[in-house]
């Protein structure tokens, strides 16, 4: 077998078109999600489900509020 | 007037070649390869953030990344994901990519996906952690959609090359997958480039006398 023939031969070995546009697909969403921000996030959230997204940023602001306090205390109890 | 009005207008691009080009971009994958500069140019681009660069740099690189680690890997599954991975990691560290280096932006790419394709492995396979090296006899699948022919050509070739020892089979597709010359895969697996050729010349025979034993017995001359 010489070099041309093997060469041709591995050709054969490549995507065909749905696995190419499959895998770019994958890929330019884990590249948008990996360059987002958290507050790009919320934002697009809120575009798209503005009652859940108020309602997910009001519980992570009031499980703020609440563990904050409760850190201190326990803080000083275990301090 | 008319004369120099039919002059100015440009005769129109032979529509075959045009067509083809438009439904291969269609499907993911540019039709031309570009030269070096042009890749360097895309490079800069994609840098910058240009989003239309950082793809048509996937489109012109992805065949030749799941050809490469094609032969390294059981299946055409395991070679996605890691042509998917190996992208991600080149395209979001183009800054660590150094033209001056004297390395081509294929042959950096083709190593990372090699180094991806040994990472699965070593994940897969704990028995080999050693040396991470690679399994003897990966399986074969083939597409349901494709020729018959081509399909048991392929099929003969995956079997063939399966039967290498890892080395002479990271050699073999670094050549016929990731199309590197024989001092860029010395460069790479950190060999002499005329133990590279030796090599080559090894396996072609070997794998010729393999293809053809495997095509004469489905009754398909390769």
């Amino acid at each position: 077998m010489n070099e041309t023939h093997l060469a041709a031969l591995w050709s054969q070995l490549g995507p065909d078109a749905r696995r190419r546009a499959r895998i770019e697909t994958r890929l330019f969403e884990w590249l948008d999600a990996s360059e987002t921000s958290l507050a790009g996030e919320w934002l697009d959230l809120l575009k798209v489900e503005p009652v859940r997204g108020l309602a997910l940023a009001a519980a992570g602001a009031l499980s703020l509020g609440l563990m904050t306090p409760v850190g201190w205390i326990m803080a000083l109890v275990l301090g | 007037m008319i004369a120099s009005a039919v002059t100015a207008t440009p005769f129109p691009a032979p529509w075959p070649s045009s067509l083809l080009k438009a439904l291969s971009t269609l499907f993911g994958a540019d039709l031309e390869p570009l030269d070096e500069p042009a890749v360097l140019e895309l490079i800069e681009q994609a840098r910058a953030g240009d989003r239309a660069a950082r793809q048509r740099l996937y489109r012109q690189h992805v065949n030749r990344v799941f050809r490469t680690v094609r032969g390294l890997l059981r299946t055409d599954a395991e070679a996605e994901d890691v042509t998917q991975d190996a992208m991600f990691t080149a395209l979001t560290s183009l800054g660590r990519y150094s033209p001056r280096s004297g390395t081509p932006f294929a042959a950096w790419l083709t190593t990372i996906a090699v180094n991806t394709a040994r990472r699965r492995f070593r994940r897969r396979r704990p028995e080999l952690t050693a040396t991470g090296e690679l399994p003897d006899v990966p399986a074969v699948d083939t597409d349901v959609g494709d020729d018959i022919d081509s399909a048991r050509q392929r099929a003969a070739l995956l079997r063939a090359v399966a039967k290498l020892e890892p080395r002479e089979r990271e050699i073999v597709s670094l050549r016929y997958g990731a199309e590197l010359n024989a001092a860029e895969i010395a460069a790479q697996l950190r060999m002499e480039a005329a133990n590279v050729r030796k090599i080559l010349e090894r396996v072609r025979a070997r794998l010729g006398e393999r293809i053809d034993a495997l095509m004469k017995s489905t009754g398909v001359s390769a």
